[in-house]
């Protein structure tokens, strides 16, 4: 079961600067959604807001219905899995950072589970046992979803997962993307790349000077 | 009880001593020659007025006094820990949590040692309860400075770990750990190491005075043994706190992490 994630007029000021201005969207369940802007529109800082990892100085962000405010951080976060960028690999095997999420829960990863998890993002196997950090960019933005997928969320936010892949891996990121999505993950990609926006399917956003305004 | 008396000439010719270490930095140009001088002179001025100021307690011994004193000793040691920390938040935000950290451990260490150990008559006997208090503030001073200097910047170099940590539904806690983990042993590595070669490479300050000054030698080395092991509990309790402050200075109430500006 996936639930609606939505954020409703986010409001980020720093340093007398509106970040983001107002800013809302709606993430149906099971559906994808792409955002699409410059750099400096507010798009990253929108994608941190919405994963409530940065505190709006105005407006809400809403899962299920419920003002997140009103969910415990941890539960939010394992309903709603954020990528960064260059997502940082912890030290250990990739198989220690699979573990990782379901560890922070009190909970184990099985060996099967790791495995099925590790093929799910497009690998294979034996690289469960290799140092993390040792990855390429791509490898690790694979690892990375794999980690976020073994606390088995249900929506997939992801920024600019493809900024730092050449293009091939930038687009087998995506094609990754849309089949999750087609498991019943809802996905939302923050991207600066129109190609890889549209390539996604579903609802396109675009994000200028802090606010989103779907692209009909 | 006799012991060589220090004559004034006679100190003032163990000044030769600082003049080996600037003519050695002239030498080597390391220009710390200001520093020697200014080091030299400021440490014997707070000594000599530490010791006048003792004279007076001991001959005029009222617990107010006591209690005054410990709380300059106090405010200074938690100054000094709050000082110059790099990334961290600013002097005035650390200065109070640096005095509860310091104050904390140093509590700690001494009320159970002062009741039990070495039982002080009366309660707030100065021979006893400033020196012994003092070895224990200066050591928490020195966790706690470390603590907050390397607390802050780890949570700035590896923020990327913590935040991926956060984003996987980790507490601040839990986001932290590694983190608060190598602060902890890299601040108490000091007073760990002071354990493990005491008697081989240093005789302490303390038990060395003692015997100087005529205590018989295995007293002294009692009252060394009731002081390392104090030192110990003092360093781990103000780390543990002096970590809980800055825990909670880097989250917010919502667990994200937020990075003190310079």
């Amino acid at each position: 079961m996936t639930s609606t994630l939505e954020a409703r007029e986010l409001v980020v000021v720093r340093e007398d600067r509106r970040i983001l201005d107002g800013a809302s969207i709606l993430v149906p369940p099971g559906e994808a959604v792409a955002i699409q802007g410059p750099s400096g529109s507010g798009k990253s800082t929108f994608a941190r807001a919405l994963a409530t990892l940065l505190e709006p100085d105005a407006g809400a962000v809403l899962l299920g219905g419920l003002d997140a405010q009103r969910i415990a951080p941890t539960q939010f976060r394992t309903r709603v899995a954020f990528l960064a960028q260059q997502p940082a690999m912890f030290e250990g095997s990739v198989l220690r950072n699979l573990e990782a999420g379901p560890q922070v829960h009190g909970k184990s990863l099985s060996d099967v589970r790791a495995s099925e998890l590790i093929r799910a993002v497009g690998l294979d196997e034996p690289i469960l046992q290799r140092e993390a950090r040792t990855l390429s960019g791509g490898e690790k933005q694979r690892v990375a979803l794999a980690r976020a997928l073994a606390n088995e969320p249900e929506v997939l936010l992801l920024d600019e997962p493809t900024a730092a892949l050449d293009p091939d891996a930038g687009e087998r990121i995506v094609a990754l993307l849309r089949e999750l999505r087609a498991r019943g993950l809802s996905v939302v990609m923050v991207t600066h790349e129109e190609s890889h926006a549209r390539a996604l399917g579903g609802t396109l956003y675009r994000c200028e000077r802090g606010r989103l305004a779907i692209d009909s | 009880m006799s012991y060589a008396h220090i004559t004034l000439p006679r100190l003032l010719l163990s000044l030769a001593l600082i003049a080996v270490a600037i003519a050695l930095s002239r030498r080597g140009r390391l220009g710390l020659e200001r520093d020697l001088v200014w080091g030299a002179l400021r440490g014997a001025a707070q000594l000599i007025a530490i010791g006048y100021v003792l004279l007076l307690l001991f001959n005029h011994e009222h617990p107010a006094w006591v209690v005054l004193l410990l709380a300059v000793m106090l405010g200074v040691a938690g100054a000094t820990a709050a000082r110059r920390v790099e990334h961290g938040p600013p002097r005035t935000v650390l200065f109070s949590r640096a005095i509860a950290a310091i104050g904390a451990g140093t509590l700690v260490a001494v009320v159970p040692v002062f009741a039990a150990v070495v039982p002080l008559h009366p309660w707030y006997e100065a021979r006893y309860l400033v020196p012994i208090s003092g070895m224990m503030l200066s050591n928490a001073m020195n966790v706690v400075a470390l603590v907050f200097e390397r607390i802050f910047a780890s949570a700035r170099s590896e923020a990327d770990q913590v935040e991926a940590l956060l984003a996987l539904g980790a507490t601040p806690r839990q986001a932290l750990e590694r983190q608060v983990r190598a602060t902890l042993r890299a601040a108490l590595l000091p007073t760990i190491n002071g354990l493990l070669t005491v008697g081989l490479v240093a005789l302490p300050g303390m038990m060395t005075g003692q015997i100087v000054s005529g205590t018989p030698p295995e007293q002294a080395v009692r009252y060394q043994i009731v002081i390392l092991y104090q030192l110990v509990a003092v360093a781990a309790v103000a780390g543990m706190v002096a970590v809980g402050f800055a825990r909670r200075l880097l989250f917010t109430g919502r667990a994200q992490l937020v990075l003190p500006r310079n």
